[in-house]
């Protein structure tokens, strides 16, 4: 018989994505097998990560701060206030942070509209965009950089729809031949706007 | 284990662990079905953004073997991709709506060619612009008809008299009844005639644009009827009527 303190540990490596029942076994062994200082360590991230981190009252982005106050992002004065960059998710921000290129404001919209998946705008933070835009607000352009599927455009145009009227800049990342890449296997919808949007040398 | 190639629409896909996709593909010759693109996500040569929902393709598939419903998808070449379409959100829903209507009316392994052949051209309608809000009230009764539920407007689903001026609309019955036959309807709902004429010429070929207000109370109509056949809504209608298109 296994111990129930396993088997509890196996159920719930178990609920994680992507890992089985079999993979699940094999790391709670691990952890037994590793010194207590390691399952502690473990066991002491988890729950600092649950009882710390939250989002950011202004972009939603995670932050692990004293309540009330925002993320680094938002706080850090050299960023420019005019841009705001409208990503789909955590990792979207990180991957544009990666490139130093960026040096803006971000707003984390928490999913994009899936009309197969019944995701409306309700269920995204739209609403705390416009909030972010009322009054006396800084933002003079919108980069609305969700990824380039059907859903990323879906977003893409709604949030064009109600950002135009205001006055604002909405820009979009552009789309093409990705760096290193291959004309030959390039799909024709990539081909088509990368021609559409080709630029002057 | 069984190869195949058959000409597929991308009805729609679930990413599945860090890299791979889930991907429901509405086939020619096989009907609905599942398959699984390993490194769909990862792979700019293997796919290369070719299992998006809506586009037309040619899918190189291999079958499980009996008693697994999921194939694998060795290789896919795009016929056409439908990209205009994805620079208008009214364009976009109705895509969508219509890839989920066919996802729900049909079944794994049924083959419906001539719905597959009408999403197919209605796609291609709407990447050229050329369909207009009315031509989806159209497709949706073709699907219905395709697929065996074809609601009927005229003439009375009961007595086969002429529906009336009092016409009343009864999913259960499979369409219209006239006033005489209503009280063998109790659920049935008060239809102004006008869109009861709408709906029927539209069912006979009719190619004409309905105005604003009788599209509305089509489209009503028909979502009350395809939410009785499938046994609830579909999602993308909440989404049509959350952004405010029809």
């Amino acid at each position: 018989m296994t111990p129930d303190a396993i088997n509890r540990l196996v159920a719930q490596l178990a609920k994680l994505p992507g890992i089985g029942e079999k993979t699940a076994q094999r790391l709670a062994f691990y952890v037994l097998r590793s010194p207590p200082e390691y399952a502690r360590g473990l066991a002491a991230a988890l729950t600092e990560v649950v009882d710390k981190v939250k989002l950011c009252n202004q972009c939603f982005s995670l932050h692990d701060g004293p309540e009330g106050t925002v993320c680094s992002f938002c706080s850090d004065s050299r960023r420019d206030d005019r841009l705001v960059c409208v990503v789909e998710g955590i990792a979207d921000e990180l991957a544009i942070e990666r490139t130093r290129e960026f040096k803006g404001r971000y707003h984390v919209l928490h999913g994009v509209l899936s009309p197969l998946e019944g995701v409306g705008p309700d269920q995204l933070r739209i609403k705390e965009l416009l909030v972010r835009l009322q009054g006396e607000s800084p933002i003079e352009e919108i980069i609305v950089a969700t990824n380039p599927d059907v859903e990323g455009e879906a977003t893409a145009l709604y949030l064009t729809r109600l950002l135009k009227p205001i006055g604002l800049k909405v820009s979009r990342l552009a789309q093409g031949i990705p760096m290193g890449g291959d004309l030959e296997f390039a799909d024709q919808a990539t081909l088509a706007r990368a021609l559409a949007a080709r630029r002057d040398l | 284990m069984d190869r195949f190639v058959d000409e597929a629409l991308v009805l729609s896909t679930v990413d599945y662990g860090d890299a791979d996709r889930i991907v429901t593909f509405f086939t020619r010759d096989h009907g609905r079905l599942t398959a699984f693109a390993a490194g769909a996500r990862k792979s700019k040569r293997r796919f290369a953004g070719a299992l998006e929902a809506g586009t037309w393709l040619k899918a190189s598939l291999v079958s499980r073997g009996a008693g697994q419903e999921t194939c694998r998808v060795d290789k896919v070449d795009v016929v056409k991709s439908f990209h205009r379409l994805r620079d208008d959100l009214p364009l976009i829903a109705r895509a969508l709506y219509c890839l989920e209507l066919c996802r729900e009316l049909t079944r794994d392994g049924q083959p419906h060619v001539e719905l597959f052949e009408a999403l197919k051209d209605y796609l291609a309608l709407l990447d050229e612009r050329k369909a207009g809000p009315t031509s989806l009230l159209k497709f949706e009764l073709d699907a219905l008809q395709y697929t065996g539920f074809m609601p009927r407007f005229s003439p009375c689903a009961l007595c086969h008299g002429p529906t009336g001026p009092q016409p009343r609309f009864d999913a259960q019955h499979g369409g219209v009844v006239c006033f005489a036959c209503s009280p063998r309807v109790p659920h049935g709902v008060f239809v102004p005639p006008a869109v009861v004429e709408a709906l029927a010429g539209l069912q006979a070929g009719a190619r004409v644009p309905l105005a604003p207000e009788l599209r509305a109370r089509a489209r009503e109509l028909l979502n009350v009827f395809i939410a009785h056949h499938l046994g609830r809504q579909l999602k993308s209608v909440a989404f049509m009527e959350q952004v405010g298109l029809d």
